[in-house]
């Protein structure tokens, strides 16, 4: 498969996974706006917006940052990670920067998928949030995450599973372990007796039915770490992302499974191992926060050696033998 | 209402090259009861008004429909004007849908357009195809022969056929092409060619052999028309078009020498080009590599592309760049587009790059003047399909005619295209006139002038009403190994404007289907 079409699919899946990503929390979130104190959906913008390594819009002037969260409104906040064009990371623009993705592959995407995601695009970049807003602040948010489980299902049903199939959905979890680190780092701050603020993040993680079919309802935090870093069945775990980039790669790898391993499947490996062996202890004598600053490096790292493996490489090192 | 616009729309929307099932529209799906004739002026086509000075593609003279239109007609007539506007309505959502685009280059605002497609088809019988059809099989052979003249020998310009400052000055003309040896002579494996119609019968226009354009367009609007209007699809037997890139992959492939699987790249400017989402969807129908100058290297002569398991070999370059920009070790040094060491390849014979570099200059506009005698000298016949009359402001009695009767004239660039650089006489003002009168004594040989053509105008529903525009066709034909191959149809580009005569999609044209049409019809 052509590198640079490669790099495109690999991207496209990044920019879905990071919508659905934004649109998800941001669901949560503005569901709560009908009951929930004011200071305390301060403190929620503030983590989400931690979550999403966003800094918050340059419109909040306040130095402080909670007490920013706490006079902006939440309409501005909402907005400026849906539709804001100044915000390189809005979902409208993780959906613009897919669709020229996939503007380039239009010989290897299957025209529905073209055309759901084509949909997709116009329906996003003609709605009128403030009127959404007015029917119910999360519809928007959770009209995004509908559009794009379409889409996902529209990929599934349609692509067949070759390398353009590996990486975009190599890019999604990649994307994804970027992402659920990050969520996790943002979590591990509040007290461990914030009981709302764990059951949010199973929610965010569409995991609290599970968690609590396995644990019962009562949340706790070291359960839910545990929960959501390494076991391998709930999709939002680390666990689960980092088995399935592993996989993935190894469809990518011409050699498959076999010695020598390419190095970003080397290292995938590595990271697969390190949430088993690392985290086999009871989760409450592991320094969660050490642990997360370190793998998000190594997701980082992730990327890096995707890249330069399959995209970027030296031409001498592909000439035919 | 949450949305501004209403683009949520989950009809079906079937690829060009793969129908799916849908619903028809509601006027094709029943037959009329009492079928009352169509006449021009009556009914649907109230605001239809037949003018003598152009053909009608509908309607004689008199007003009643062409027996080739007959069926056509009487549905439309039949129709109710929300009918002919959800008829309408469907072959846009669909264009939009798929994001069928072209680029406006130099326009600020929506540098992306869907492009405008109107829903009535144009009907042209099989015999007068035929006849369009010889004409261009005859133009592609003397215009190879004569590409291939100009590299090597250069009879056609030593026995004054030709001028030689016309060629060896053309821009196109491309002196590393001299001597270099061509697979199977076919310099020209695609061809667009520009074909109106006025009352004497169809003429060329133009040829466009560099990289010519829209064919994806054509393929689009037969996939949509035959989707919204089935029953008269079918009872019309219409010649099919839709096998064009299986034919183009073929025909590329056939050049190749060394290997019975070549592998075929597109190769494109990127998606910023007019042209892009042609290109993509061209090797998205042949399964074909799309590629851009960037993915491409050139290592001991062959040509690789870098692909995620290393480099592997490209046989075929269907191009969709400039010669200027193919190569620049060989051609502008400043390109970014180009393949470096792409030219030395292709001279040592280890790539096809169709169309062949060079080709640019027997599709200059002051070169198609001699294309008629090219036709005698080579083929010893005469031309099947006219020339439109032209004048060449390079000699002094082009020039004194043209600036005599500016007015009547429409003079145009001999490099240029898109309706760009060209005046048309009788709808320009007289500053406009002014100012190319003054171009046209700076610079002569730059312009060409030919008279206002009566295009002729086919049916089209604007603004909620059938009536007529201007059309021309542009068909495409495929010139492989050994043999032809012509899409029996075309693009049909519609100057939606009235009055206009400019038919180009960035100057306010348009595109419809064009049904080549069996005598024998079938049952509705």
């Amino acid at each position: 498969m052509l590198a640079r079409a490669a790099a495109d699919f690999y991207w496209m899946g990044r920019y879905f996974e990071r919508a659905e990503h934004t649109a998800r929390l941001l669901d949560y979130h503005l569901a709560r706006l009908v009951d929930t104190p004011a200071d305390v959906l301060a403190h929620g913008w503030q983590a989400l917006y931690a979550a999403l390594g966003q800094p918050p819009p340059v419109s909040l002037t306040v130095t402080d940052d909670a007490e920013a969260f706490l006079v902006a409104d939440a309409f501005a906040l909402a907005a400026y990670l849906i539709e804001d064009p100044a915000n390189p990371n809005a979902i409208i623009q993780s959906w613009i920067n897919a669709r020229d993705n996939a503007k380039q592959l239009r010989p290897w995407l299957p025209v529905r998928v073209w055309t759901c995601l084509n949909d997709g695009f116009f329906w996003l970049r003609d709605c009128d949030f403030s009127e959404y807003w007015a029917r119910g602040p999360n519809r928007l948010p959770a009209g995004v995450i509908e559009r794009l489980r379409l889409l996902s299902g529209v990929i599934e049903a349609r692509m067949s599973r070759d390398d353009a199939w590996r990486f975009l959905v190599l890019g999604r979890f990649v994307e994804r372990l970027q992402r659920q680190t990050s969520l996790l780092q943002s979590w591990s701050r509040p007290s461990d007796g914030d009981y709302q603020m764990w059951t949010g993040l199973l929610e965010v993680c569409a995991a609290y039915e599970a968690y609590c079919r396995k644990h019962s309802m009562v949340v706790r935090p070291a359960h839910v770490r545990a929960f959501l870093l390494s076991n391998p069945e709930i999709p939002h775990s680390l666990s689960f992302a980092i088995r399935r980039v592993q996989s993935l790669l190894s469809g990518i790898d011409p050699a498959g499974g076999r010695y020598p391993l390419r190095a970003p499947h080397r290292h995938a490996l590595r990271l697969a191992a390190a949430i088993e062996t690392d985290l086999q202890v009871p989760i409450e004598h592991v320094d969660t926060w050490d642990f997360l600053a370190d793998f998000a490096e190594d997701c980082r790292e992730m990327h890096n050696l995707i890249i330069a493996e399959y995209v970027d490489y030296p031409l001498e090192r592909g000439l035919p033998s | 209402m949450v949305s501004k616009a209403d683009t949520s729309v989950t009809a079906p929307t079937p690829s060009p090259g793969n129908l799916g099932t849908t619903a028809h529209l509601s006027f094709d799906r029943a037959r009329p009861s009492v079928a009352s004739p169509a006449v021009a002026g009556a009914g649907a086509f109230t605001h239809y008004s037949i003018d003598s000075r152009f053909r009608d593609e509908m309607f004689r003279s008199d007003g009643t429909l062409r027996t080739a239109t007959e069926q056509l007609g009487t549905a439309l007539n039949n129709a109710t004007p929300e009918q002919l506007m959800q008829l309408q309505d469907g072959v846009r959502r669909q264009f939009l849908h798929e994001g069928i685009t072209f680029t406006v280059i130099g326009a600020e605002e929506a540098a992306e357009q869907i492009i405008p497609i109107d829903c009535v088809p144009r009907v042209i019988t099989a015999s007068e195809w035929d006849h369009i059809d010889r004409g261009l099989r005859q133009r592609l052979r003397a215009l190879n022969l004569f590409l291939k003249d100009i590299y090597h020998e250069g009879w056609s310009l030593r026995d004054g056929i030709v001028p030689h400052d016309l060629v060896l000055g053309c821009p196109q003309y491309r002196m590393e092409m001299l001597g270099t040896k061509v697979p199977h002579d076919a310099y020209v494996s695609v061809c667009g060619t520009d074909i109106v119609r006025t009352h004497d019968g169809f003429a060329v226009l133009e040829d466009n052999l560099r990289v010519p354009s829209g064919v994806s367009y054509m393929l689009a609007c037969r996939a949509a028309i035959k989707q919204a209007m089935p029953r008269l699809y079918r009872a019309h037997n219409v010649r099919e078009v839709l096998p064009y890139p299986a034919r183009l992959y073929s025909q590329l492939a056939s050049l190749v020498t060394w290997t019975q699987t070549p592998r075929v790249a597109v190769l494109t400017p990127g998606q910023y080009n007019s042209a892009y989402y042609e290109h993509a969807f061209l090797a998205g129908e042949m399964g074909a590599e799309l590629v851009e100058g960037r993915d491409l290297v050139v290592h001991d002569g062959l040509v690789f592309m870098r692909t995620v398991t290393g480099l592997k070999r490209i046989d075929v370059i269907y191009r969709r760049v400039d010669d200027d920009f193919l190569d620049p070790v060989t051609f502008r040094s400043d390109s970014l587009l180009g393949v470096p060491g792409l030219f030395h390849a292709y001279r040592a014979g280890n790539v096809v790059i169709a169309n062949a570099p060079g080709t640019g200059v027997a599709d200059d506009k002051a070169l198609y003047a001699y294309v008629p005698d090219l036709i005698r000298y080579f083929l010893a016949e005469d031309p099947i399909l006219d020339n439109v009359e032209t004048y060449l402001c390079r000699t002094a009695e082009g020039l004194t005619y043209t600036l005599e009767n500016l007015d009547k004239l429409v003079v145009k660039e001999v490099g240029g295209s898109g309706g760009y650089g060209m005046l048309v006489g009788p709808h320009a003002s007289a500053k406009e006139k002014e100012d190319f009168a003054e171009q046209l004594r700076t610079d002569p040989a730059n312009f060409i002038s030919q008279p206002t053509l009566a295009l002729s105008r086919a049916t089209c529903f604007t603004d909620g009403k059938l009536e007529p525009r201007h059309v021309d066709v542009r068909p495409f034909v495929l010139q492989g190994k050994n043999d032809t191959w012509i899409a029996p149809g075309g693009l049909c580009r519609v100057a939606l404007r009235r009055g206009s005569l400019v038919v180009n999609s960035s100057q306010g044209g348009g595109c419809k289907d064009l049904w080549v049409i069996n005598e024998e019809k079938r049952d509705m």
